[in-house]
């Protein structure tokens, strides 16, 4: 058995966000993450998510790529 | 005066008698008239042989300890009695010492005499003929008769055992000088030989008189590299006979990168040498590196590329350009229709950092993508990740030879005596001089049963739960105020540190709270956390147990602190060492195999960055990462990604949840994969592009210490391309021209794009040996041990480390926990080892299992069962074991039709997506048949040879199939 594509990306950022959840600046350490290892495709299918029903995110998940969904649609070239 | 003390400007082509003495004091002596400054202790064998005056000598050997008892290598010393041995004798100030003369050579004629009254006279016959100690030295003394006759009581019609598949001994041989016992004791500590009876009955046996194969004997080679007559003789030598020359090279099997000499006739390994100049092996090796080499020539390698439209059809033998082409076509096409992102390519962490850096510049300035990834993602990926955020290197901080200097070894979810079977030999010799050892695993290894060892800690920790023990480890650490706080204060982030200490201070770490999730009493977690914390030099080993979980990353920080934080960092004798799995995991890392991080773990975000590595390949360059391997799969079962290029990796055998690995292969559009084997993969590909073998090509490898060794090419590549060669045809069929002549090349521009290699040319190899990187202006002759004066990040990070259990849980439908590993004989997917004789200790992957739980299932050692997860099922034959605790059980996936990683889950690490193959919640039952897997794998094995026949008989060839396993 196997999980959908989506399916599979909720639960890795679910995973990241319960990772980092003890830190005090933990949304924006998950952000990080997903910035620096997310592949351009699974971000955008996270934030499509997240913007279309987001309720199998955790709340630590949902803030972390609300704040992806802002610095990708900021102007790029900016990712450093 | 001739001065000696470095170690170095000794030749390792040399055998000068006894180890070399460390000492800085000097001491001056005189032989033959020369005089001689060597470091104290010394042997005045040893000092007469560095002097170049070589004393004749049967049982002394440079990497043995002096044993005294062939009195061939007596001398006379001035103002003392007698005869002395010179192996035994150290030097002392002032001494004159005489090698030569008519008393000493009439002795040594004597000996000889003895000797050769019970050794046959076959010389010429002898498979030892030309490379034969006792041979020599009959020479050396000038030996012309032998008084006694032969008609005496000898030892001429005994036995030869032939049960051990590589190496014969014949006893009749035997000169009893006991270098075979003694190699076994103090190079590989197995201790499998004795010298049996008393005087003239003494004999060499193994184990207790049994056959080698009987024995606990794990067929290193040591004591047939130690023999100095054709008592202990490789087969390969008997058969063949003696080689003609040599070439150093880098061993292709584990990340402990042994350097050998090939020994060779013309282009045919005679036998491989593990070299002593290697600085990670000393001359030592393990069986598969001395002996399963065989691989190379076996018929079923590939010799000529292959193509077809779908994976129901026949092969068809193809030329190189008809398949690159066709191959590249496939690629543009498949580009254009669905898009630049479609495609993507792996990396192998078998082949050269020259390979893995050309596959990776092909997906990123070819493809126009960032989808590259290494199998390191299914072993070290975490490592990578945890290790930069701690210390500020993706690598290991030691040399293999910092061990020697450890007083407490933390072996955690490593295996080394199996996985990494030299280095474990160094580590037993330092357990052996007294060093603690504490091992943290759920299985009982050979490890803990290190003869002349006593007192390891063994803390068997239930699967799963490693984040749980290391913050367990720690809290008694700092609760017991046993930290390092000059280091703390000096070397960390203070910060971080703080936030840290609050966090692992709370008392949900205790080893007495923490007892319910790891099930280890709490008393041995605090004895275990004070004997590394109190040690002078505390050194943490691990391996795949760490990453392979959900927590890899996690854990490995979890290491990173405790090291910090008992200033185990920096010196020699400490550190945190990952153990590599494959020979080159450390180089396909570095290489930029990730699909975030361009050569030497630069992110491609970094517009700096990116702006060099596009002036140098003239290509814009993606700075978004590409998909890693899962993603690549979840992407092609979706129907996003459509091609893919892989170059010596079957990841149909080695990655979890098999059945989805297939289903993702199935999906593909076109399956590029370059292999010396029919692999598992290959099964599901469009096109099959014949790889070479370590043997066949010139590169670079990348140990587990840094440390970047050399292959070099011994034979022409079977199919007439060396790896690199094949990705730069088809880089150049795509239209992005890459050219080069010779992998030396590749290296001088990884060295001007990567800042930790500038150093590094293979001219500067060749003068060094070896380099552990980095390797620069800095650091011209490398960096053996990392972090001395500070971290690449400036201050060590510790790293909030909380335990989050993994979802793979006991419960009452799947009640026992699987993990999975290797054993000595086979290596990883066993492609290589399965084609050779080391068979013959592992010819099927088995489930092991506690006696209670075998008991439970009705189930009897070699009854077959089955194993099921939430995955997929199989059938293994049951090993009834206790060094299984209970409720855990374990297989190994070295065998195809196994199927062990049909019942392994996607449950994989948080940070890095590395597969938790080590839980695995399953349920065991008896079973009478194959599973559904198993059944279906077999007959898709059946018709995919049947199809490579096809190719083949189509162009007038006899093919041979092998049958992986039944």
């Amino acid at each position: 058995m196997s999980r959908s594509q989506l399916d599979t990306l909720i639960h890795m950022a679910n995973q990241i966000a319960i990772n980092n959840a003890h830190y005090a600046d933990a949304a924006e350490r998950i952000h990080t993450h997903l910035k620096k290892f997310w592949a351009r495709s699974m971000k955008h299918q996270i934030i499509d998510y997240l913007r279309e029903d987001g309720s199998q995110l955790s709340p630590l998940a949902r803030q972390a790529i609300e704040q992806l969904a802002q610095s990708q649609a900021d102007a790029r070239p900016a990712s450093a | 005066m001739l001065q000696y003390f470095d170690p170095k400007h000794v030749s390792p082509e040399r055998d000068y008698g006894t180890p070399a003495r460390l000492s800085e004091t000097l001491v001056s002596l005189e032989i033959d008239g020369t005089e001689i400054r060597v470091p104290e202790g010394t042997s005045v064998l040893r000092a007469a042989a560095l002097a170049d005056i070589n004393i004749p000598k049967l049982c002394a050997s440079d990497n043995l300890e002096a044993f005294g008892s062939c009195r061939l290598c007596a001398v006379q010393i001035e103002g003392k009695r007698g005869l002395p041995a010179s192996c035994t004798t150290p030097v002392e100030n002032g001494m004159k010492v005489t090698t030569q003369n008519s008393r000493l050579a009439k002795l040594r004629r004597n000996v000889m005499e003895l000797y050769i009254s019970d050794h046959p006279l076959d010389c010429l016959t002898c498979p030892a003929n030309g490379d034969c100690e006792l041979q020599d030295m009959a020479g050396a003394v000038g030996l012309r008769e032998v008084r006694y006759g032969f008609d005496g009581d000898n030892h001429l019609a005994a036995e030869t055992d032939d049960s051990n598949p590589y190496f014969s001994f014949d006893p009749s041989k035997c000169i009893v000088c006991s270098r075979c016992v003694r190699a076994c004791n103090e190079v590989q500590g197995t201790f499998a030989l004795t010298i049996e009876g008393r005087g003239f009955d003494s004999k060499v046996a193994a184990g207790q008189s049994e056959a080698f194969m009987d024995s606990e004997c794990v067929s290193c080679g040591a004591c047939v590299q130690a023999c100095p007559t054709s008592t202990l003789m490789e087969k390969s030598v008997i058969e063949q006979g003696q080689p003609e020359h040599s070439v150093i090279t880098t061993c292709a099997y584990c990340g402990v990168g042994c350097s050998f000499k090939a020994e060779m006739q013309g282009d045919r390994v005679v036998r491989m040498v593990p070299y002593k100049g290697g600085d990670a092996n000393h001359g030592h090796s393990c069986v598969k590196g001395r002996f399963a080499f065989g691989y190379a020539t076996h018929p079923d390698r590939l010799k000529t590329p292959m193509i077809r439209e779908s994976i129901d059809q026949p092969w068809r033998e193809v030329g190189w350009e008809e398949a690159i082409t066709f191959a590249a076509e496939r690629l543009k096409a498949i580009q254009a229709k669905y898009g630049r992102e479609s495609i993507g390519g792996i990396t192998s962490s078998r082949c050269t950092n020259e390979e893995t850096y050309l596959v990776q510049k092909l997906v990123r300035a070819a493809f126009r993508n960032n989808n590259t990834d290494t199998c390191a993602r299914v072993c070290h990926s975490p490592t990578g990740f945890g290790l930069k955020a701690t210390l500020g290197e993706s690598a290991g901080t030691q040399t293999f030879d910092s061990v020697m200097k450890a007083d407490a070894i933390v072996v955690i979810g490593a295996n080394p005596t199996d996985a990494h079977p030299v280095f474990a030999s160094q580590m037993r010799k330092r357990l052996r001089q007294g060093a603690e050892l504490i091992v943290v695993d759920p299985r009982r290894i050979d490890l803990l049963k290190t003869p002349h060892h006593r007192g390891a800690q063994h803390l068997a920790l239930r699967p799963g739960t490693n984040v749980a023990m290391v913050n367990a480890l720690a809290h008694v650490v700092i609760s017991e105020g046993l930290e390092d706080r000059e280091f703390i204060a000096k070397r960390c982030d203070e910060s971080g540190y703080q936030a840290w200490r609050e966090f692992i201070l709370e008392e949900r770490h205790s080893p007495e709270n923490v007892e319910a999730i790891t099930g280890v009493p709490a008393e041995q977690v605090r004895r275990a956390a004070r004997t590394y914390a109190n040690a002078a030099n505390g050194a943490i080993y691990y391996g795949l147990g760490v990453t392979e979980h959900s927590q890899g990353s996690s854990m490995v920080m979890g290491i990173a602190n405790l090291a910090l934080a008992t200033g185990n960092i920096g010196r020699e004798g400490v550190g945190v060492n990952p153990l590599r799995g494959q020979n080159n995991v450390q180089g396909s890392c570095d290489m930029g195999s990730f699909p975030h991080e361009l050569p030497g773990y630069q992110h491609v975000s970094d517009p700096a960055v990116r702006e060099r590595f596009e002036a140098a390949w003239g290509v814009p360059i993606d700075d978004e990462p590409g998909l890693r391997i899962p993603n690549m799969f979840d992407a092609a079962v979706s129907g996003e990604f459509k091609a893919l290029y892989v170059q010596g990796e079957d990841i149909a055998q080695s990655d979890p949840n098999t059945q989805h690995v297939e289903l993702a292969l199935r999906s593909l559009e076109c399956l590029i994969v370059q292999d010396i084997f029919l692999n598992e993969t290959a099964k599901f590909a469009h096109v099959l592009l014949p790889g070479s073998s370590f043997l066949e090509k010139d590169g670079t490898f990348t140990n587990a210490e840094r440390r970047i060794n050399r292959v070099r090419k011994v034979m022409p590549p079977l199919a007439g391309k060396q790896d690199w060669e094949v990705t730069v045809d088809l880089a150049n069929a795509l239209g992005y021209p890459m050219h080069y002549d010779h992998p030396a090349q590749i290296m001088d521009e990884i060295a001007t794009l990567t800042p930790s290699f500038t150093g590094v040319s293979y001219a500067r190899l060749d003068e060094l040996g070896s380099i552990q990187w980095p390797c620069n202006e800095a650091y011209p002759k490398g960096m053996p041990t990392m972090h001395i004066e500070d971290f690449p990040i400036g201050l060590g990070q510790f790293a909030i480390t909380d335990y989050v259990a993994s979802e793979e849980r006991s419960n009452r439908r799947f009640p026992l926990l699987l993990t999975t590993g290797r054993i000595l004989s086979q290596y990883n997917v066993g492609a290589q080892t399965r084609r050779t004789d080391n068979q013959a200790w592992h010819d099927e992957d088995v489930l092991e299992l506690h006696p209670t739980d075998a008991e439970l299932r009705g189930v009897r050692d070699g009854d077959w069962v089955g194993i099921t997860s939430r995955a997929g099922q199989t059938v293994l034959r049951a090993r009834v074991s206790d060094r299984m605790p209970p409720g855990v059980v374990y297989t190994t996936f070295h065998h195809p039709g196994s199927g062990a990683n049909v019942i392994t889950t996607d449950s994989s690490d948080w940070a890095t997506n590395c597969p938790e193959y080590k839980v695995t919640a399953v349920q065991v039952e008896k079973v009478s048949q194959p599973s559904t897997w198993q059944r279906q794998f077999q007959s898709f094995d059946r018709l995919q040879l049947e199809l490579l026949r096809g190719g083949k008989d189509a162009a007038g060839k006899q093919p041979s199939a092998e049958r992986a396993n039944e």
